[in-house]
């Protein structure tokens, strides 16, 4: 019983990771919006208060999101994962891959 | 050889007659024109020079006469401190010295911090200055150290840590040194952190005392906080203290309760959002007085609690006076903390009134519902009637200037959970401004004592920027569009302005060096507004951090 649940579980996980994968290589163009929302909230706890609330930035001090190129989602990981320029501090011990893939999902959207 | 030997004394004992800066010279400070001894232009705060070489004919020919890069382009809100002919400056990054008259630098010491430290500061990445006593050049990093500088070179002394930064605190405070102790706040309680004021030794360092601002089970006001709502109770204290040194009294301001979500902490939660007049050399609480009881709107009352001298009801009176976040310009009895008036100097719907007899406030129906779990709309928003930006008071006109913010906000409580060096907020932040068709902000002078403005001056973005008024009948403040700027203190008129060239979120100081009187200021945008309220009119505000120096044409 106990092992049952076990595989389901990890089933469950498995086919999340699968469609957050697909979501994130194609750009986030047709991203589950579970993800974009669990984005949405991690992107609200970690991020809005240098990047703007609703992703909404005049982009002259930090990094307008919304017009983060869609199709550098490993520049993402990486900035996201180790920081940047002494600038973006590193989140990699706070959120796990799978969360900045959330948030990924999230940023695709535009904030819209 | 005797005559040998006292020349060789006193040659060891100048350089250091030159560099220390006294208790007595610190007290003196708002009177002092050759130098900028205290943040604030003076233990009262009153950011007011007797100068009068810049006035209301000469202010429309000042032109800059050096402009200092402090390469970084975070938001530059720092004070800049002027001691023999020496500017102090800091930024988030770095402390350094620069002459004066040419604009040279003299030395610069750079702070390091660790690259995970930005993720833990909730409203831009700062330093408000420094403070300066017995050779020494004080100040707080980002990763909530405390650090001594030699002022002559710039070399490290002391570093003492005051918290593990990783929990959510930080440090952007400029020091006071009061009766000899070397006094800090911190940032944090966005955070979910507990807060405090620390007392340290200027010559070695050694911790001397902590207060709380959120008092622990079973200490004097932790019935104002149900069950262990405390632990996380916020209450920062962010901005520097004024000091009376007759009264041997420091007057700091306290930050807001976290969370925000005024349900899960009921109780009037002591000192959030209140004054404590503190004994400098025990951190000791004399008296204390909350503006705002349970907070749920972001009320921080760290801003600048302002000394002066003044009549009530015809007779002098020793006061400390406070343009409140929550839309109250306060004035208490400094000697007892009895309240004097409270009346409202920007538009103001959380409340009608303030008790006089109580010192409460009144509520109104907004409160009730923002209570109860609905969604309002409130003025003042979470950025207060008025920010950080600290006022100048000019004792001569009676006047208090202050940069004040004309939006509101729309308020909705959610439930949030304690994660250590998380944002512990619970509030909808996805929708939270009401914004004006007009301006946003205006420069007013405020009558202290009914909170009536005699004039206002508009600008379409609020300006952040500290300001100062002078004898020569002069207030200067700055633009987030770059813009700084001189007014008439009479009447509001606009006498000069220069574009800087960043987004003013400074603080102008002014002195005087061999007849000239100079007047500077710090230029670099990155602070609150412009991370927070999505004004997309910024994109063509260029960052990058940068001191000017003004005086008049020759």
């Amino acid at each position: 019983m106990t092992g049952y649940r076990g595989w389901a579980t990890l089933g469950v996980a498995a086919l999340s990771a699968v469609s957050s994968m697909a979501a994130a290589q194609t750009g986030g163009d047709h991203p589950d919006p579970a993800q974009v929302q669990h984005g949405k909230m991690l992107y609200a706890d970690h991020c809005s208060h240098c990047h703007g609330f609703n992703m909404v930035s005049a982009g002259n001090v930090t990094f307008d999101l919304r017009t983060f190129p869609r199709d550098q989602r490993e520049r993402f990981f990486e900035s996201v994962t180790n920081g940047r320029d002494n600038r973006m501090p590193p989140w990699g011990d706070v959120l796990t891959q799978d969360e900045i893939g959330d948030i990924w999902a999230y940023v695709c959207t535009g904030g819209k | 050889m005797k005559r040998l030997f006292i020349v060789a004394a006193v040659a060891t004992l100048l350089p250091l007659g030159a560099q220390a800066q006294t208790a007595d010279e610190l007290a003196k400070g708002a009177s002092d024109t050759k130098n900028v001894l205290n943040y604030g232009m003076g233990y009262n705060l009153q950011r007011y020079s007797t100068l009068t070489q810049i006035n209301k004919e000469s202010a429309k020919r000042l032109v800059p006469v050096w402009n200092y890069s402090y390469d970084d382009n975070r938001s530059e809100e720092s004070q800049p401190l002027v001691y023999n002919g020496v500017v102090y400056v800091t930024t988030n990054s770095a402390t350094m010295a620069i002459d004066a008259k040419t604009g040279h630098q003299l030395w610069k010491t750079k702070v390091e911090y660790p690259p995970e430290t930005p993720r833990i500061v909730c409203c831009g990445i700062i330093n408000r200055g420094a403070a300066l006593y017995d050779g020494k050049v004080f100040r707080t990093t980002l990763d909530a150290n405390v650090v001594a500088l030699d002022a002559k070179t710039g070399k490290e002394l002391w570093k003492q840590n005051a918290i593990n930064f990783k929990d959510g605190y930080s440090m952007t405070v400029a020091p006071l040194v009061a009766d000899g102790v070397v006094i800090t706040g911190i940032s944090g309680a966005e955070f979910g952190t507990r807060l405090f004021i620390d007392g340290w030794d200027p010559a070695t360092g050694k911790h001397l005392w902590r207060t709380y601002t959120v008092p622990a089970k079973g200490e004097p006001g932790s019935d104002t906080w149900a069950g262990d709502s405390w632990q996380h109770g916020g209450g920062s204290t962010w901005i520097t203290g004024s000091f009376d040194p007759e009264l041997h009294t420091v007057y700091w301001g306290i930050g807001n309760p976290g969370p925000f979500n005024a349900a899960v902490r009921k109780g009037d939660n002591l000192y959030t959002d209140s004054i404590l007049a503190l004994d400098p050399q025990s951190g000791k609480i004399k008296w204390h007085y909350q503006f705002t009881p349970n907070d749920p709107f972001d009320y921080d009352s760290v801003a600048e609690m302002v000394l002066a001298d003044i009549k009530v009801g015809g007779k002098p009176t020793k006061v400390v006076m406070d343009a409140n976040r929550n839309g109250f310009f306060y004035v208490l009895d400094r000697t007892n903390g009895k309240l004097l008036a409270a009346n409202k100097y920007v538009k103001v719907t959380w409340a009608d009134k303030i008790d006089m007899k109580t010192g409460r406030p009144v509520e109104t129906d907004v409160a009730a519902k923002a209570r109860a779990g609905e969604k309002v709309v409130v003025y003042p928003a979470i950025l207060g009637g008025k920010n950080w930006e600290p006022m100048s008071f000019d004792p001569k006109t009676g006047y208090a200037y202050a940069n004040t913010l004309n939006f509101g906000g729309h308020y909705k409580a959610i439930p949030v959970d304690y994660k250590a060096g998380d944002w512990y907020v619970g509030m909808d932040l996805s929708d939270i401004w009401e914004w004006p068709q007009g301006p946003r902000g205006y420069l007013k002078a405020i009558d202290p004592l009914t909170g009536k403005a005699k004039w206002e001056q508009p600008s379409d973005l609020p300006r952040f920027s500290g300001v100062l008024s002078t004898a020569g009948g002069v207030v200067f403040s700055g633009q987030l569009t770059g813009e700084f700027e001189a007014f008439d203190a009479d009447t509001g008129k606009k006498l000069w302005h220069f574009q800087t060239g960043s987004g003013i979120e400074g603080q102008p100081v002014t002195w005087e060096q061999d007849g000239v009187q100079y007047v500077a200021v710090s230029s670099g945008i990155g602070g609150v507004y412009s991370l927070f309220s999505g004004d997309e009119r910024l994109k063509n505000i260029p960052a990058g951090g940068s001191l000017w120096v003004f005086a008049l044409q020759k």
